[in-house]
């Protein structure tokens, strides 16, 4: 049954005192995913069908079932849409962890996803009775409310994200360990494996430009390109920008967030190295960067140690991010901090600080409506779902907030 | 704040009770970017590197590449002590037309490298190549078509002897040639008949499927290798003499179409030990009896593309691959099987001087150095690195 959407009043009354500017919690809104009791977390699994002005998250209990959530923009209703296990036939056999992928809208106004084991479970157990064959390509079309099964992508790999080519429809992906960059050609069954592109971390982010090349980094932080013109990978000579010091671990992580704004042929990149980056695609070739500076100014603390797995574009021309997650936070107490960043200016300001009951992560980027609302998957503390252990656990939202205006 | 660290200290304490695994990063272990597209360094670029054949001579690490179709591979050299990438040499230089040189490498008395080439298309002819490197090069010398119409699938080289000994693909067929020229004498009783194709048919499998990935030599210098359906044969030179020996290879029931031997090693006792693609188990082979005794497996997955003895005298190999992932492990008769899981080296180069953790997930070669005291391993990747550990 659909749900209209709930404001989460009390939590917002806990966001700590305003520290600059007009935005207030009166310009965000939390709504929950409704019918769905054990749901665990959301992990990037967000998308907006500009076709049928919905939202729509993959929720999952971090074990066995992912529900496909949708949140009507027009109405304001948020309703589950079922279950993967179920809508795709899945066998026990086939479980899957999570939506790790965020969900592309394609060509055809359907939305795109792929799945994954999540944790230790897949990548150990592998082909053990226990273990995890592998994550698969969904097809949901919201004008059915259908979900198709486009089949497997490797075997025993989850996918961590996807990206839709907007002129054929062909699948981009990228999977987990293995960091595998794969090209899917659904209609016509031909799934390609392009290579293992780094190794001890899966960067998790795929973003297009508006020609539909593709986009991911290697092991050293250096842009590759999926051109589709040639149906070839190009490498970028050098590495996006880092603070001098910036730990490996961090370098192969890569790119958290992305934010496209194309009337300027611009898109913005937040690295795991805590820089924002403005990236100047081009149709033919790499493209040049500049280096806007830092996510967070904390002079006691290092300038590369901060966490931004969200980003997205305002109206208003200006970058919005909340900061913190995965146990790394910025001032004092831990909180989740939602910054806002001038690229022109190259400037960035505190907006408001939320404890980590209210907020404990947000990923999703650049979904937005037309109305410049921007939609993001929310996560708080939760000790129910804390005893259910596992990575992330924690009570899922979806969060949804407008810089210009109140939408409380 | 006292009590959120207090957390976080017991969230801490609590994931190192429940930690599941420990990577294995032995003190000294090393990774070495030898692929990198469009790079400002010396490094292979992308679909050309895969390190299917690998020795060590000396501080150099020797790799030979396979390549994607269309493409050409590389020999490559690359120095322990600098852990750097040296020297790079495109076969096509030399050879024009091969995609692979996936032989494995013979090792003559005075350095000198030999391995044989996969042609790029089927129907074209493989070459046998010295390779030595001198002077801070890479020369290679063509040696000539030993078996026309057909790559060179295996190698490996009788210094006592100066022979090398191969094995051809598409046929099988076993064949005898001299670095000094002349023609290569033929036996045609390790490849499959017709019923024998028709059967692997019935499995789907193809001839790079089934045969023997490696040749060993023992102490006698007679010859060993595997022929499908999960024989092992010995090649006795002095009679030119091809015989099935009596032990096939290990088997888990029913699984004998994919039995071929992956690797060898030879013990310091003479004793020879193999790996058993098709389900990965372990054996040895005594040269004077023929006797083939089942080791058991290392891990739960098929393939075992490398063995090698190292100076603490326990036996090193990789179990597993695609689509899983390969798994370093270490055996010996008295400490059993030890796995050792996906390796994970740290990489240190110009501009990551800062130091990245690297995982290898595709392990395709082994080897060892002289002393014994370096395991060096190659990935089979689309960008393929070398990984290395000191064994102490």
């Amino acid at each position: 049954m659909p749900t209209r959407c709930t404001l989460s009043a009390v939590l917002l009354l806990a966001a700590w005192p305003l520290v600059a500017g007009e935005i207030t919690e009166k310009n965000l809104r939390f709504a929950e995913y409704p019918d769905f009791p054990d749901a665990h977390s959301t992990w990037g699994s967000i998308g907006y069908s500009a076709k049928h002005k919905k939202v729509f998250v993959g929720v999952t209990n971090h074990r066995d079932r992912e529900g496909i959530v949708e949140y009507d923009v027009r109405t304001g209703e948020i309703r589950l849409r079922g279950f993967i296990d179920q809508l795709a036939n899945l066998r026990d056999y086939q479980w899957q962890g999570k939506v790790h992928t965020k969900l592309a809208e394609g060509p055809d106004g359907a939305m795109y996803f792929a799945t994954d084991g999540g944790e230790s479970r897949e990548e150990y157990l592998m082909d053990h009775p226990h273990g995890y064959g592998g994550g698969f390509f969904f097809r949901w079309d919201p004008a059915t409310n259908q979900l198709t099964n486009l089949g497997m992508g490797l075997q025993y790999d989850s996918i961590k994200d996807v990206e839709v080519d907007q002129v054929d429809g062909k699948i981009y992906a990228v999977s987990y360990p293995q960091v595998r960059f794969l090209v899917y050609d659904f209609q016509k069954n031909d799934l390609r494996d392009l290579g293992r592109m780094g190794s001890d971390h899966v960067p998790r982010i795929l973003f297009r430009d508006w020609w539909s090349n593709a986009y991911y980094v290697d092991w050293r932080q250096r842009l590759i390109k999926y051109e589709r013109d040639g149906g070839k990978l190009v490498f970028a000579r050098d590495s996006l920008p880092a603070f001098p010091g910036t730990p490996g671990e961090r370098i192969i992580t890569g790119i958290t967030a992305y934010a496209i704004d194309q009337p300027n042929g611009i898109i913005y990149l937040a690295t795991y190295g805590s820089k924002m980056v403005a990236f100047y695609p081009q149709k033919t070739g790499i493209g040049r960067w500049e280096d806007l500076g830092g996510l967070y100014d904390d002079p006691g603390k290092p300038p590369y140690d901060y966490y931004v797995p969200n980003l997205a574009l305002g109206r208003n021309g200006k970058l919005y991010y909340f900061l913190g997650g995965h146990g790394m936070y910025a001032g004092g107490e831990p909180n989740v901090t939602l910054m806002e960043f001038d690229p022109k200016q190259r400037t960035k300001r505190v907006v408001l600080r939320f404890p980590l009951h209210v907020i404990t992560e947000v990923t999703g980027c650049d979904v937005k409506d037309e109305s410049g609302t921007m939609y993001f998957a929310g996560r708080r503390d939760d000790r129910r779902a804390r005893r259910m252990g596992e990575s992330g656990a924690s009570r899922p939202f979806l969060l949804m907030f407008n810089p210009e205006k109140e939408i409380r | 704040m006292r009590r959120t660290s207090l957390i976080a200290l017991v969230l801490a304490a609590a994931s190192l009770v429940w930690a599941r695994y420990e990577f294995f990063t032995p003190k000294g272990s090393f990774a070495v970017e030898v692929s990198l597209d469009n790079a400002p360094y010396l490094r292979l670029p992308i679909y050309r590197n895969a390190i299917t054949s690998l020795e060590v001579i000396g501080d150099y690490a020797i790799g030979g590449t396979s390549a994607e179709s269309g493409l050409r591979p590389f020999l490559f050299a690359v120095s322990l002590s600098k852990r750097k990438l040296e020297i790079v040499y495109p076969l096509e230089k030399t050879i024009p037309g091969q995609r692979a040189i996936q032989s494995g490498f013979g090792r003559g008395a005075d350095g000198t490298l030999y391995a044989g080439t996969m042609p790029d298309r089927p129907g074209e002819s493989g070459h046998l190549i010295a390779v030595r490197v001198k002077a801070g090069a890479i020369d290679v010398i063509d040696l000539g078509v030993p078996v026309k119409g057909e790559g060179v699938f295996t190698l490996t080289f009788d210094p006592k002897a100066g022979a090398l000994y191969g094995i051809s693909h598409p046929s099988g067929k076993f064949f005898v040639s001299r670095p000094n020229g002349g023609a290569a004498e033929v036996y045609e009783q390790t490849a499959p008949n017709r019923r024998g194709f028709s059967f692997l048919h019935e499995y789907a499998l193809e001839p790079a499927d089934v045969l023997s990935r490696r040749l060993a030599i023992d102490r006698s210098g007679r010859v060993y290798g595997s022929m499908p359906a999960n024989k092992l044969f010995r090649f006795d030179s002095a009679a030119k003499k091809v015989d099935v020996l009596p032990d096939p290879l290990p088997e888990v029931w029913g699984r004998s179409p994919l039995g071929r031997v992956d690797a060898w090693a030879v013990a310091s006792d003479g004793t020879l030990y193999g790996g058993n693609a098709g389900d990965g188990q372990l054996f040895k082979l005594d040269p004077a009896t023929g006797k083939v005794t089942n080791l058991g497996k290392a891990i739960m997955m098929p393939r075992l593309k490398g063995i090698v003895f190292a100076r603490d005298g326990r036996l090193y190999g990789i179990a597993g691959g695609a689509p899983g992932y390969s798994h370093l492990f270490s055996y010996s008769p008295s400490e059993g099987y030890r796995d050792l899981g996906n390796p994970r080296f740290p990489m240190v180069e110009p501009d990551l001087e800062q130091e990245i953790p690297w995982r290898g997930f595709q392990l395709g070669t082994l080897a060892v150095s002289e002393d014994g005291r370096y395991v060096v391993m190659g990935e089979e990747e689309a960008l393929s690195q070398l990984m290395v550990f000191p064994v102490e």
